[in-house]
């Protein structure tokens, strides 16, 4: 019963963790725009939160670089269960227009285990909503 | 009258050189052993602080080496992406340098294209900006209110260009896409609207105590420590350097359009919030010029995809500062050598004298007002030397701390400042596409 | 002309070298390690050309070519000089721009340069800590993307 309503509230109102893992800062300012009144993703519930251990999701974006890795994976374990992971862009999903350089990833799911990909670069305001609330399972 | 506090503290630890006399390595991890990757390490001496630590290269890619192996036109791609914010000028620098040591000229209607779409990712930059320095000094309406406006110098980048961020508009000698048709009119009507937001800002930020409180007297450095430290853009005009490349060096169609550069003598946090308000205005006034007065004729001369051998720079006023790029051709399908220098790069020296003698409320403020890249806010450490105190805070940690230090009333309530926001009285109706 | 360059170039012809103009308002001067300290000098105190904008490293095979950008109103000024991929030991300008310090930890970490004069010669400012030291420097011709991604982890995982 307990757990029902838990889930309930997670699905309704979940609480986001930025990080980002050497990005160019376009997804992130993206991410951002969500927020604005034009896009407005609080009104879905979802909050940016400071601290990664009062996350249910964690948002990554960026290719992820050696110096960036340790604490990707860090900040991963910190998130407490059930967590889910989105990747923001194409530089997240495979390593973008940076494939090949000496000190970018290929994606971040060879650092942690991600559950869904939004592509773009970077993908419009509707798009990471479009994608946060699906993986909830709100979007129909 | 005593000077006040920031000014005692720089006038005993002036000068850039005074770094190694401190007991603590300047750059680099204090211990081998900490391996927590902090991005600036502070260390205090009870609120002042006393030396800064930074960490740089956690967005360092590798993509300078990369060029050397990709085509020309590739690479204007990938150097687009170094940063979101400016990205079409770097894009921009990187064509110019490499068309330079071609035999063409860029046709007239390109420049004034590339203007045009320079300017409004200039107006795009500091209202992203002035949101965040709101957001920072806990004034989140101001926040919300103009990234609200901000959509709309979107909008119109995207109906040119096709993507909100990444214009990709740039080719060699020439844009990709024209101007579309009937743009005319709107793009007037709207620069017309941000110029009217633009004033309203400025009225807030003049008037409003939040802002005042947390900006004025903020962030002072001498005159002579920019220019020896080589600082660009806002941050060596707010302390009355008339250092643009726009006016020094014009490039694209800056020899036509009336320029007008903003300087101000004031040098503290609150003048870079006005001076930047006012470049609004003025890039505003510069797209209605070129639009205007857009001349007619081809956008692009197709260029074969060798270069010539031979070695050239060229440089371009960011939203941020002047950037950089040395381009060296050997006559072949890549590269030789490029090289980009960031604007971040270099005001950042000027930028760790900012934060000398700062309190630690101040800090968000001091750090956003260089116009950095986000990700620097992420973490920080603070090592305090009077009471041998070791802690990390994140950046909104950060930030509640700096809100609750100058407004202590608002600490008090529970809620804390999410009152509700409401809808903008302005609010500009989406573009139809 | 600049005035400016008119006096730069007299100078140049007095310590042996000369101004070479370039397509654009740019000139390059070629000058030795031994003559770069008091050269910068000059140009930064005598003639008031005080932005640097960037250092900027080259291979050049045997050697390794270093490159000053000044910026003066209208015209750049490129002042280049040579080491010797041996012996990869240069002067340091810090003393006249200050502002140099960041673009020679850049170069001391993209090339192996070491900026003689430099307080923090040896610290790195853009590459990881994880960076193997028997690693070359990345920017050196023969050194390989491949290579360096392997030695730091970024590979993909096997599927």
């Amino acid at each position: 019963m307990f757990e029902k309503l838990t889930n309930w509230s997670r699905k309704r109102s979940p609480w986001v963790f930025h990080i980002n893992a050497s990005s160019c800062n376009g997804c992130d300012i993206e991410l951002v725009a969500s927020l604005t009144p034009r896009y407005d993703i609080e009104r879905f519930g979802a909050v940016l939160v400071p601290s990664p251990k009062h996350a249910d999701v964690l948002i990554v974006t960026g290719v992820v670089n050696a110096q960036t890795k340790d604490r990707l994976r860090r900040v991963y374990e910190q998130v407490p269960e059930p967590k889910h992971v989105i990747a923001i862009g194409a530089c997240a999903a495979a390593g973008g227009v940076f494939k090949g350089c000496y000190n970018a990833g290929q994606g971040i799911q060879d650092v942690i285990p991600v559950d869904m990909f939004i592509p773009g670069c970077p993908p419009r305001p509707e798009a990471i909503m479009y994608g946060v609330l699906k993986l909830l399972g709100e979007a129909k | 009258m005593s000077t006040p506090p920031n000014q005692q503290r720089r006038e005993e630890s002036a000068g850039l050189m005074e770094y190694s006399t401190e007991s603590l390595v300047p750059f680099g991890p204090i211990h081998p052993a900490l391996k927590e990757p902090e991005y600036f390490k502070l260390v205090l001496e009870g609120e002042r602080i006393v030396n800064v630590i930074p960490r740089i290269g956690y967005v360092h890619r590798g993509l300078e080496k990369a060029a050397e192996s990709r085509p020309w036109v590739q690479n204007m791609y990938m150097f687009e992406r170094t940063c979101g914010i400016c990205s079409f000028v770097h894009s921009l620098c990187y064509s110019q340098a490499v068309e330079e040591l071609t035999m063409y000229q860029v046709p007239r209607r390109a420049k004034y294209i590339r203007t045009i779409i320079a300017e409004m990712e200039r107006i795009h930059s500091h209202l992203l900006w002035v949101g965040l320095m709101g957001h920072w000094a806990g004034f989140d309406t101001l926040f919300m209110w103009v990234w609200n406006d901000r959509e709309v110098v979107l909008d119109l980048v995207e109906a040119i260009s096709g993507n909100r961020v990444h214009k990709s508009m740039n080719a060699f000698c020439g844009v990709r896409k024209d101007m579309p048709e009937n743009m005319e009119d709107r793009i007037i009507e709207r620069m017309k609207f941000l110029t009217d937001r633009a004033r309203y800002y400025r009225e807030v930020i003049d008037t409003e105590e939040t802002m005042l409180k947390r900006t004025e007297n903020i962030g002072r450095v001498s005159a002579d420590t920019v220019e020896k430290l080589c600082a660009v853009g806002p941050m060596a005009r707010y302390v009355g350097f008339k250092r643009d490349v726009r006016l020094n060096d014009p490039y694209a169609a800056y020899d036509e359009v009336p320029l007008d550069v903003i300087t101000t003598t004031q040098g503290d946090v609150h003048a870079l919030l006005r001076l930047r308000l006012d470049e609004l205005v003025a890039s505003a006034n510069m797209v209605a010029y070129a639009v205007k007065n857009l001349p007619d004729g081809p956008i692009r001369v197709k260029i074969p995809p060798i270069i010539p051998a031979g070695e050239h720079s060229s440089h371009c006023e960011a939203p941020r500062g002047e950037i950089f790029y040395f381009v060296k051709s050997s006559g072949g399908r890549t590269p030789d050598r490029v090289k980009s220098r960031q604007p971040t790069m270099a005001n950042l020296p000027t930028a760790l004298e900012l934060l000398k003698g700062q309190t630690l409320a101040d800090i968000p403020i001091v750090l956003t007002a260089i116009d950095p890249c986000f990700g620097c806010m992420d973490r920080m450490s603070f090592y305090d030397t009077e009471t041998n105190k070791r802690w990390t805070w994140s950046g909104e940690e950060l930030r509640q701390y700096g809100i609750n230090y100058y407004f202590p009333e608002r600490a008090k309530k529970k809620s804390g400042i999410k009152k509700a926001i409401g809808p903008p009285t302005n609010q500009y109706p989406r573009e139809e596409f | 002309m600049s005035e400016t360059l008119a006096q730069l170039g007299k100078y140049a012809e007095e310590v042996g070298t000369k101004v070479t103009p370039l397509r654009k308002n740019e000139s390059t001067i070629e000058v030795s390690q031994d003559r770069l300290k008091a050269f910068v000098a000059h140009l930064v105190n005598d003639l008031h050309v005080r932005h640097l904008m960037t250092i900027t490293g080259l291979d050049l095979g045997q050697n390794l070519g270093i490159i000053y950008h000044f910026s003066m109103e209208r015209d750049t000024i490129h002042v280049r000089t040579t080491v010797p991929k041996a012996k990869p030991e240069a002067v340091s300008i810090i003393d006249t721009v200050p502002g140099a310090i960041l673009y020679e930890m850049e170069l001391h970490d993209m090339f192996g340069i070491e900026f003689i004069g430099n307080p923090w010669k040896d610290q790195k400012l853009l590459l990881p800590e994880e960076w193997p030291a028997d690693l070359p420097p990345p920017l050196l011709k023969t050194t390989k993307a491949d290579q360096i991604r392997r030695r730091l982890g970024l590979e993909a995982a096997k599927p």
